[in-house]
Formats: C-alpha cells, sequence, structure tokens
C-alpha cells in the first residue's frame, strides 16, 4: 500500500520534472531566436541552460524510460530459449543494469567533488550541479528499476503507460 | 588484451543476452575500463557528458516535440484528404493515398516512428474498411514510413551530422529530398503492381475544383512547415536548432489557432512523451560517445582505414561491401546506435578512398533505415503491427515485394551519386 502510494508520487514527481524541462528549453531559446530579430539582442546565457536542461533531461528521463521498457534490446535470444534460461539471463541483465546504476552514481559523485570549484562560462554556478544530473538520475534510475525487476525477470513484462508507447522509442 | 577488444567482445556479449543498447554501450565501455585498466574510471562520465553537451543535438528534442504537437490535431486528417484528392480515385487509390500522405508528412516528421503510428494507422484503418487486406495495408504502411528519416527533418541526420564533420546538417536534410521521393515512386510501384492483381477499387470520383482548392488551402500550413525550414536554413536566418524551436511553436500555433484541435490540456502529455523519446534517444548517443572515445584513442578507425586502403579497394567496391555489411548489421542493429558506433569509423575511410561524404551518408543512412523493416528486428515492424494488430508472421510475408522495390532504390542510391549530391550542390549546401 505504501509503496503503491510511493510509487505513483515518485512517477509524478519525474514526469513533472520532465515536462517543466522541455517546456523551458523551447521556451529559452525560441524567446532568444524572437529577441535576436525584433531587439537585435539575444540572451547571453540560453544556449548554455538549455544545454545543461537537456543533459539533466536526459538523466532524469533514463528511470521511466527503462521502467516502460522503452530502452531497445535485442530480445531474440531470450525468445529462443526455454523460459528457465531466459529467465536466468534476466536475472544477469538485471545484476548488470543494478551494478551500472551504481558504478555511476558513484563516479558521479567523485567527479562533482572534484568539479565544485569550476564554474560554467555565462551562468557562473559550480558544474557540479550540472554533474549532479548522473548521480540524481541514476540513483531515481535505480530506483524505477527494483520497482520493476521482478516483473522484468519473471515474464519481461514492463510498467505500461497510455501516453508512451514503448516500442516507440525503437524506431526513431 | 587491448581496451577496444574487450569493448567489441564484451558489447556483443551484452547486447546478445538482451541488455538494453544503451547499458550494454555503457557497460561495456566500464569492463573495458576495469579489464584493461589504462584509462581512468571517470572517461564514461565525461565522455558521455560532453557527447550530450552539445547545441546542435538540440535539435533532436525539438523536432521530436514539433512533430508531436503536429499530428495531435485533425492535421492528419487534412493531410489524407489533401493526399487523397490527386491519387484517391484511381485503382488503388487508398494505396497511392497512404503513400502520398506518408510523404508529406516526412516533411513535419522527422523519424519513421510518428509517420507509421500517426497517418500510417488511421490509414491502414480506412484502407481495411474500403477492402484491402489489412496486412497488405499494414506492410504497404510500415515501407512507406522509413521516408520518415530520409524526407528533412530527419533525427537520424542531425545526429549523422554530429558524427562526421564533412556534412552539415542542412546538406543532409536536402539530400534527401531526392531519395525520399525516389522511395515514394517505388512504392507507388508495388501498389500499382499488387492493386491490379488484387483488383484493389477505387474511391469514385475526383473532388471538384473549388473542393480542390479548399483542402489545398487547408493543408497549406502543414505543407509549408518543411519550406520554412529548408529556406530558413538556407537563407541563414536560423541554425538548425533554431529551425526545430521555430517549428515547435509553429506547430502550436498551427494546433491551437488554425486547425483549433490541439487543447491546453493536452500539452503536458505532448511534452512528457517527447521528453521521455528524448532522453532514450541522448542515452544512447552519450554512452555511444564513451564507447567512440576508446575505440577512437585506440586508433581503431586508423587501422581500419590502412587496412582497407591497403587491400586497394576502389569506391565502388568499397560501396557495395559496405551495402552487405550494413544490411547485415542493420538486421540487429537500429539506425541511432549504428550511425553513433560506425560513422566514426567507417567515414573517414569512405572520404580517403574519394566517395563523396553527402552521398556516403545517403547510403548509410538508407541502408539502416531500411534494418528497421527487415526481419526479424524491426521496430517500425513492431510498431506498426502493433497499431494495426496484424500478427508480425502476416506482416512479414507481405513485405517481400516492397523489400525488392527498396533493394532498386538502395542500388540506384549507391550507383548514381547525383541522386544524394545534386540538389545540396546546386542549393548552395555543403
Amino acid at each position: 500500500m505504501f509503496l503503491d502510494k510511493f510509487e505513483s508520487g515518485f512517477l509524478n514527481f519525474n514526469r513533472w520534472l520532465l515536462i517543466i524541462m522541455l517546456a523551458v528549453m523551447s521556451v529559452i531559446i525560441f524567446a532568444n531566436v524572437t529577441l535576436r530579430y525584433t531587439t537585435s539582442q539575444s540572451i547571453e546565457w540560453a544556449e548554455e541552460v538549455a544545454r545543461h536542461l537537456m543533459i539533466w533531461l536526459t538523466f532524469i528521463g533514463c528511470g521511466p524510460v527503462l521502467r516502460y521498457g522503452g530502452h531497445i534490446a535485442i530480445d531474440n535470444l531470450q525468445d529462443a530459449m526455454p523460459v528457465k534460461l531466459a529467465q536466468f539471463l534476466r536475472i544477469v541483465i538485471a545484476i548488470l543494469i543494478t551494478a551500472f546504476c551504481i558504478f555511476c552514481i558513484w563516479t558521479g559523485l567523485d567527479y562533482m567533488d572534484r568539479t565544485q570549484y569550476q564554474t560554467t562560462p555565462s551562468t557562473q554556478i559550480s558544474m557540479a550541479w550540472i554533474y549532479a544530473a548522473l548521480p540524481i538520475g541514476m540513483g531515481m534510475t535505480l530506483i524505477h528499476w527494483l520497482l520493476i525487476v521482478r516483473r522484468y525477470v519473471l515474464r519481461r513484462e514492463f510498467a505500461s503507460d497510455a501516453h508512451f508507447d514503448a516500442t516507440a522509442s525503437a524506431s526513431l | 588484451m587491448s581496451p577496444s577488444v574487450i569493448l567489441l567482445l564484451s558489447v556483443c556479449v551484452y547486447l546478445a543476452i538482451g541488455v538494453p543498447v544503451a547499458f550494454a554501450l555503457g557497460l561495456s565501455t566500464v569492463t573495458a575500463l576495469l579489464v584493461s585498466g589504462s584509462f581512468p574510471m571517470l572517461v564514461l562520465l565525461k565522455e558521455t557528458f560532453t557527447g550530450i553537451d552539445s547545441f546542435p543535438l538540440m535539435a533532436v528534442p525539438f523536432f521530436i516535440l514539433a512533430a508531436e504537437l503536429m499530428s495531435g490535431g485533425s492535421l492528419t486528417e487534412v493531410l489524407l484528404k489533401f493526399a487523397g484528392q490527386f491519387v484517391g480515385h484511381k485503382r488503388g487509390g487508398l494505396g497511392y493515398t497512404n503513400v502520398v500522405a506518408l510523404t508529406f508528412f516526412s516533411g513535419i516528421s522527422g523519424s519513421a516512428l510518428a509517420d507509421a503510428a500517426g497517418p500510417g494507422s488511421m490509414m491502414i484503418k480506412m484502407m481495411d474498411k474500403a477492402g484491402y487486406d489489412r496486412s497488405y495495408a499494414a506492410a504497404l504502411t510500415a515501407s512507406t514510413a522509413i521516408v520518415g528519416p530520409i524526407i528533412p527533418p530527419s533525427i537520424i541526420m542531425i545526429i549523422y551530422a554530429l558524427a562526421d564533420d564533412n556534412v552539415s546538417v542542412g546538406a543532409l536534410f536536402v539530400a534527401g529530398l531526392i531519395p525520399g521521393l525516389l522511395i515514394a515512386v517505388a512504392m507507388c510501384v508495388v501498389n500499382w503492381y499488387i492493386s491490379k492483381k488484387r483488383n484493389y477499387k477505387g474511391d469514385g470520383q475526383m473532388p471538384s475544383g473549388p473542393e480542390i482548392i479548399k483542402t489545398t488551402w487547408q493543408a497549406l500550413p502543414a505543407i509549408l512547415l518543411p519550406v520554412l525550414i529548408l529556406g530558413g536554413m538556407r537563407a541563414g536566418w536560423f541554425t538548425p536548432t533554431e529551425a526545430s524551436v521555430v517549428a515547435v511553436f509553429y506547430a502550436l500555433i498551427c494546433g491551437k489557432f488554425i486547425y483549433r484541435t490541439l487543447e491546453w490540456k493536452a500539452v503536458p502529455d505532448i511534452l512528457s512523451r517527447s521528453a521521455l523519446l528524448t532522453a532514450s534517444v541522448l542515452l544512447i548517443i552519450g554512452m555511444s560517445a564513451s564507447f567512440a572515445w576508446i575505440l577512437t584513442i585506440e586508433g581503431v578507425p586508423q587501422t581500419m582505414a590502412n587496412w582497407i586502403s591497403s587491400i586497394h579497394l576502389n569506391a565502388w567496391t568499397f560501396l557495395i561491401v559496405i551495402n552487405v555489411f550494413l544490411l547485415l548489421f542493420g538486421i540487429f542493429i537500429e539506425p541511432l546506435p549504428g550511425v553513433m558506433v560506425l560513422v566514426p569509423i567507417l567515414a573517414p575511410v569512405a572520404a580517403k578512398i574519394g566517395v563523396d561524404p553527402i552521398h556516403f551518408a545517403m547510403v548509410v543512412i538508407f541502408n539502416l533505415t531500411l534494418g528497421m523493416i527487415t526481419p526479424p528486428v524491426g521496430g517500425l515492424l513492431f510498431v506498426t503491427s502493433n497499431v494495426s494488430k496484424v500478427p508480425l508472421s502476416e506482416l512479414t510475408r507481405e513485405l517481400k515485394p516492397f523489400l525488392i522495390a527498396h533493394g532498386v532504390v538502395l542500388v540506384a542510391l549507391t550507383f548514381v551519386p547525383a541522386l544524394s549530391n545534386w540538389l545540396p550542390h546546386v542549393m548552395g549546401f555543403k
């Protein structure tokens, strides 16, 4: 019960973060183009802020994409195998993905530590804020992953979403 | 073992057992770093960030968003009506309508997915109702949808231009126009042949003059979008990224005030879906950046280039070898990771042998895109099968004539460079 509540709240939080970041990116860059033509001035921090938002968007989006099965994979070998063996392979995959998330969190924190005194060129904030996208995003990915990993291992089942077709990301 | 050998071996193992591509690329980089110990662990992180931290790359999320905004409303219906008025009354008319509508829609969307899932799925339903075999309609849609990434705008071309310094996004966009139309013509030829064989009927009369003018007027805002993008880039009004954000707001205004079908409350869903698609794409790009970094630092591209020049392949034999290799590779690998991993290795080799970079880019892009409809692993087949509820096996059975037609176009593109590079040169793109 508590877990269900946590899961939907967490997902909602993650979703709105993504929505706001993409909306802000679009508005900043569009405003910059418009201003250049109307007042022949441009917002000097626009490009930098949008780029850094895009980095954050990538890592914050990683978790939900994993959750819905939107990270493309080649499943042919698993399909050709007996169920037990395929489940065993998926346990290996589950361990690999978990290990990768932990590796990213660990090196990410280390890198934040090393870059905290560097600042971004135009906004003058610490680079650690940019690199924090990796440990935070992969930490959130890990939570998403642990929430669905049981179903994944047993039946290669992902969570579904009315608005996001997982096969979609394969055909871009 | 050298790091690049570990890298390549481990990525094959990870991909084969079914690790998602983005994670397989990242994991193999970590494996190579751990086992060889020749580079610091931070390489993964640093190169991944460098890979994503790029302003030109931002055109990807914006073009995704623009297509999502455009396809939400009644624009799809307007385009179908527009396409139908020219070809609908002929034998196999709805088949032609499908091809023409998807071709126009490609001028709005940057991906095959948007074509197949939007107007494609609608056309399949209409064709089914009009007496066409549903599996044929689905096969036609899947085969035609690959014009999506060939006709500008195109997400895969943006990424190709980032991977190869010798070509620009603008040049690739323009280069895709003729090949895209060629594909559409080839699909029409297949439709003509099958419709004759199975006697698919056309639907009624050609519409009257005033009606044609009215439909065209309605479809105009959608048709003008690619003109605005290409024209604006050529005139130097904006960079590809700026063009993509202009497309976003153009789509917003069209949907909200011209077609009036876009509701504000639908916008958060559109944004979140676009953000998720963006994340899945950019994660692969970031991870392949660190993957490719190891290959580059180890000199793999140069070694390959030297090896290929030592066996004295001429440009044509090289292109044939590349085609066979890419077709096999494309069966299992989707275009995006394919471009990210192969282009940094192959493009310098092609340039050294004397293949025109734009010509080479078109061959690679079309070839890898074809991989999306070659069974058994084809993202586009899965999407089409999903939206049409046609089982994969039936869809695959109907694909044969279409694959032959695509093969003919591929041969033409390979041996006639002018099909790809004449238009960009004439229009002054580099």
